[in-house]
């Protein structure tokens, strides 16, 4: 009697694990987010591996939680500038956020390995102040893992960021390019 | 008279512009402050900044932060929950008694990552690095943020 129950245990774990189910909600806690900036007079980057993410397969639900102190710079002065009172204001916003959704789901599977085109709608927030973006990218899947890949434009006048004069004014584009990459893991 | 003050004039004109260049250049090519070599500000167990981040963060965050971003110097002691990787090739080792909501996360850097090589989970470190951003919980993540500590290496 015993013994049978095991067996008939082991057959109704086998079989649930030999489904693949949708991936509950998916996190990166390093994933990389990277600015550009263009001007015919400079070209500035900027590179942020400490961004946090969340994206839930059944829902669509994006969300980037971005510490602005990570983003690093060539120039120490640069990224003293960046992070100052006039621009960024970090100390007082430590956090940036996005917060959106996949707008085709249906498009993407989660359990099949494979690179889905996606497109995502959501809202920005710097500076506690929030607009709408959009932005296009891929996910991917690979042996069960899910990275995404995105691109979007942000104008920088926008959230109130903003110079009249000096260098900033001149070596600052008024739109920079921001591209994502985060890896995800499931949410333990 | 006039002639030697006209030469005067113009060998302290061209020692302010040079002042000034080399002032421009110190400043453009001023390298980043080396958070090792730096005098650490507090040292404190993980739990500890844990606990001041999710009590007040607003007044954890004029404690910890600095304007210009070259925020406090930190040397946290505690248990290491995991070792993992960040797209960057930098090590990470997170900091968290299992009570904690939320922990301390370290990254290492090209030069201090393979300290880490020897050290397991379960095990009590002490990691001084510089603290980037504090410890909550985030309603749209439906998560809690780890403290975030970068440019780390182990100290003890």
């Amino acid at each position: 009697m015993k013994k049978s129950a095991v067996v008939l245990f082991a057959i109704a774990t086998l079989a649930t694990l030999a489904f693949k189910p949708i991936p509950s909600k998916l996190v990166s806690r390093d994933a990389h987010i990277h600015f550009f900036s263009h001007t015919s007079l400079e070209d500035i980057s900027s590179d942020n591996y400490k961004v946090v993410s969340t994206l839930n397969p059944e829902s669509g639900e994006l969300v980037f939680s971005v510490p602005m102190q990570s983003f690093e710079f060539e120039k120490a002065l640069m990224q003293k500038h960046f992070n100052s009172k006039d621009f960024l204001d970090t100390k007082k916003y430590p956090k940036s956020k996005f917060t959106g959704k996949i707008d085709n789901l249906s498009d993407i599977n989660f359990s099949k390995d494979g690179t889905y085109y996606a497109t995502a709608t959501g809202e920005m927030t710097i500076k506690e102040i929030t607009k709408p973006v959009k932005a296009k990218g891929t996910i991917t899947v690979t042996g069960g893992k899910v990275s995404l890949n995105s691109k979007m434009n942000l104008t920088l006048s926008d959230y109130k960021i903003t110079f009249s004069k000096g260098k900033p004014s001149t070596n600052v584009a008024k739109t920079i390019e921001i591209t994502t990459n985060s890896v995800y893991e499931d949410l333990k | 008279m006039k002639k030697s003050f006209k030469k005067t004039f113009v060998i302290v004109v061209i020692i302010g512009v040079v002042v000034a260049l080399a002032i421009a250049f110190y400043l453009f090519n001023m390298p980043k402050r080396d958070v090792q070599a730096t005098k650490t500000d507090f040292s404190l167990a993980a739990s500890t900044i844990v606990n001041e981040y999710l009590k007040n963060a607003d007044s954890a965050n004029e404690k910890y932060l600095q304007e210009d971003g070259d925020s406090k110097i930190l040397a946290v002691k505690g248990k290491l929950f995991s070792i993992t990787e960040d797209l960057n090739h930098q090590k990470v080792i997170l900091l968290k008694d299992s009570s904690d909501k939320a922990g301390v996360s370290c990254t290492f850097t090209a030069e201090t990552n393979a300290h880490t090589a020897s050290l397991l989970p379960g095990q009590t470190v002490t990691i001084k690095g510089v603290i980037r951003s504090g410890a909550g919980y985030d309603e749209d993540l439906d998560l809690y943020e780890n403290v975030i500590m970068e440019k780390c290496d182990i100290i003890n």
